[in-house]
């Protein structure tokens, strides 16, 4: 009897914390910790704050964040997806490259038919649609954004006023005008140290979401493909083939030449980083078009000149019609191997929904925010002029989240480009060569992944 | 006849050997046969079609003779520093000396190239943007594709030459001092000890040296990555980030396994040719 009795109460002190555990668990890997969900995990990324913990109790959900760098972040969500394991229910995604890549190779879960059921803390009609529309691939959403942005520009005033420039340019063409203005106005006055422009050039897929702006810009279209295919059905039924030596270099040529010529003599390597470093620093007068970059170096800046004589000014407006493009969003995803999809997007849809877009302005309070109420509520009002939100709002309504094709091959084709124009910037291969030898590559790659018959 | 049952004591390293050595190489040699690219499922078997892809690639090609370059400019200029400082050092009362010349090896790689990288910038370096304007010369060291070659091969050796230099030490002060003694009062100048008692006493540290070498230039990644990420362009991408570009940004496994395997053979080559050569030179000694 009393063996009986105290094999039933081991059992029970057993079953008591698996009773208590019985919460659903939701792992994440992501980058940035005190910048993502600052809100959420504190400052260190490694705390539960009072606003987590409350949605974990009403939701019977446990949240598991693992932050790494950047690169490691994005090794880990790759291998954790080939492998299949589902060790992360959510992970951590970018609009060009991985939501195309892995909703195409079947490693996502479309996310339409759970749009209804967590409206309460992400309401589908509440945000921007361009910022969905970057993860529509075939017309499914496969994920939801985090921090966002479209293009734009930061500018010094002070310099543009010193050299007689009253406004900034509309148009490319204008801009090109100014810049050697600019750069005459420096030479003039024995300032060798400041750059007329900062944009980035390392090799590599970083400068690859603001050159295809460019080209976009340029051509009207994304180019990369005869007739502006953007799909892999487009291009297989038009049979459309890599233009890259066509419509696609004259936007290339501008980057390259725009790099060469006015920005630092280091721009062939560098990366957003160095861009925002540069412009804190007070050595570049011009940003763009990933304006983001410039907010960021504001943050930390003690240059005076740079704090209070930035200004905003919409993306210039290309010989098409069209202004040059840089949109990206920072978003997650299911994993299509994730075991409690439901709870993970619950999860998904607490991090990424209102409440934590609000979260993220006041932690962060660049003027970017996902959500129309919170770019013109009263935290991002108060704090930048309104013709920047409003600057800013016209540039997500301006903007064409494909302006790059959505293929499944689109992340290696970031990577070569990118690698092209470092090549072309820094001289090691002329303008033709580079595009010559992307264009034999992307022949080669597209014949390779069966989409042409010939 | 029965086994000596004593072999079995080398059951539990033998398994751990094939756990983490054989298993990941048998591993690598069958992706490398495999057509697996994750944007072009599904995966399937390729024969060396993996391999003619690779061969057929300029960067591939470009990536080996960066390679190779490194490989010759580096081990040059580490061997000169190490055995140099090691000469220099070898001698009784210079502890800390030496303890400043292996700093840099408790350095990380990541860290290394993060303050060379920031010294080296040409718009905001100590050294790229103030010190050698000063000098007169106008060159970014990280953007211009030659200086950043040179660049990198200087933080390099910089970061892991301590190693080298400690082999070379230990070799140094293992030299019995009566043989330097003994050529003395046959007339023999420094050089000649140097060139006659030293280097060959020396010969098994430098190809231990070397052989480490070779190893670390193929696998030599992360303070390239955070310096220059292989540019400008392709100027210093090295096999080790050709290979990482093609798994993380390409997504095609089955080439950059096949990447590995090249690798493989290339170290194994070099370090079979590096082993007969030392065999050779030790057969000729011992005659």
């Amino acid at each position: 009897m009393k063996l009986s009795t105290g094999l039933f109460s081991s059992a029970m002190l057993c079953l008591a914390p698996a009773a208590a555990f019985a919460q659903t668990e939701v792992n994440i890997v992501a980058f940035a910790p005190g910048f993502a969900w600052a809100d959420l995990f504190g400052a260190t990324g490694t705390e539960k704050t009072d606003k987590l913990l409350a949605f974990e109790a009403a939701n019977d959900i446990v949240v598991n964040i693992e932050f790494a760098d950047e690169e490691t972040a994005r090794q880990k969500v790759l291998l954790d997806l080939i492998s299949g394991t589902g060790n992360y229910d959510l992970v951590m995604l970018g609009s060009d490259g991985a939501v195309q890549t892995f909703s195409y190779a079947g490693y996502l879960e479309p996310l339409d038919g759970y749009l209804a059921s967590a409206t309460d803390y992400f309401d589908p009609s509440a945000i921007y649609p361009q910022f969905l529309e970057a993860n529509r691939v075939n017309g499914q959403l496969w994920a939801l954004p985090y921090y966002s942005f479209g293009a734009g520009v930061i500018y010094r005033q002070d310099i543009f006023e010193r050299y007689g420039i009253t406004a900034f340019p509309t148009t490319t063409e204008e801009l090109e005008q100014v810049l050697q203005t600019i750069k005459d106005g420096l030479a003039a006055d024995g300032i060798t140290d400041v750059y007329p422009l900062t944009m980035r050039g390392a090799p590599g897929e970083e400068p690859s979401l603001d050159l295809t702006g460019f080209v976009y810009a340029y051509a009207g279209q994304p180019a990369w493909f005869e007739g502006g295919a953007v799909t892999p059905e487009e291009i297989r039924e038009t049979d459309a083939r890599p233009t890259f030596t066509g419509d696609f270099r004259p936007g290339f040529e501008t980057f390259v030449r725009w790099s060469q010529e006015f920005g630092p003599p280091g721009i062939a390597t560098h990366t957003w980083v160095d861009m925002m470093n540069l412009y804190g620093a007070g050595k570049a007068v011009v940003l763009l078009p990933s304006a983001i970059n410039g907010f960021a170096a504001l943050g930390g800046t003690e240059n005076e000149d740079v704090r209070n004589h930035t200004a905003f000014a919409p993306s210039p407006i290309g010989p098409s019609g069209q202004p040059i493009q840089s949109f990206w969003t920072f978003s997650v995803g299911v994993s299509a191997f994730s075991d409690n999809k439901d709870a993970a997007y619950r999860t998904l849809a607490f991090m990424t929904g209102e409440a934590a877009m609000q979260g993220f302005a006041e932690t962060i309070g660049w003027p970017y925010s996902t959500f129309p109420s919170i770019t013109n509520g009263p935290l991002l009002s108060a704090k930048w002029p309104a013709e920047t939100l409003a600057a800013v709002e016209a540039s997500y309504e301006q903007a064409n989240p494909h302006y790059f094709p959505y293929i499944p091959e689109l992340n290696a084709f970031m990577e070569q480009i990118g690698t092209a124009a470092s090549e072309a910037i820094s001289g090691t291969k002329t303008v033709e060569e580079a595009l010559a030898d992307l264009q034999g590559w992307a022949d080669e790659t597209m014949t390779a992944a069966g989409y042409y018959d010939n | 006849m029965r086994p000596d049952w004593r072999f079995w004591f080398l059951a539990p390293m033998t398994i751990a050997l094939a756990t983490v050595v054989l298993f990941p190489t048998g591993y690598l040699f069958w992706m490398s046969t495999q057509r697996w690219v994750i944007t072009n499922p599904p995966r399937r078997f390729a024969g060396l079609d993996n391999f003619t892809r690779l061969f057929g690639r300029d960067d591939f090609w470009q990536a080996m003779s960066v390679t190779g370059l490194y490989l010759v400019l580096s081990t040059v200029l580490m061997v000169a520093l190490s055995l140099g400082l090691a000469l220099a050092l070898a001698g009784t009362g210079r502890g800390v000396l030496r303890a400043i010349v292996v700093l840099p090896m408790v350095i990380p790689p990541v860290v290394a190239g993060f303050t060379w990288r920031f010294l080296l910038n040409g718009e905001i370096g100590f050294v790229g943007a103030y010190l050698l304007p000063m000098t007169g010369l106008d060159v970014n060291l990280l953007a211009e594709p030659r200086a950043a070659l040179v660049s990198i091969v200087i933080a390099d050796v910089w970061s892991r030459f301590p190693f080298m230099f400690l082999i070379f030490l230990a070799a140094l002060q293992s030299i019995p001092r009566d043989l330097y003694e003994a050529a003395r009062m046959d007339g023999a100048n420094p050089i000649h000890e140097f060139l006659f008692i030293t280097l060959p006493m020396m010969s098994g540290a430098i190809f231990v040296a070397l052989l480490f070498r070779l190893v670390d230039t193929i696998n030599t990644f992360e303070l390239i990555y955070v310096m220059t990420k292989g540019g400008p362009g392709r100027a210093t991408q090295l096999l080790s980030l050709f290979g990482w570009d093609m798994t993380f940004q390409e997504y095609d496994f089955g080439t950059a396994a096949a990447l590995g395997v090249v690798m493989l053979v290339i170290a194994t080559i070099g370090a079979t040719l590096m082993f007969r050569r030392y065999q050779r030179s030790e057969r000729e000694m011992s005659r």
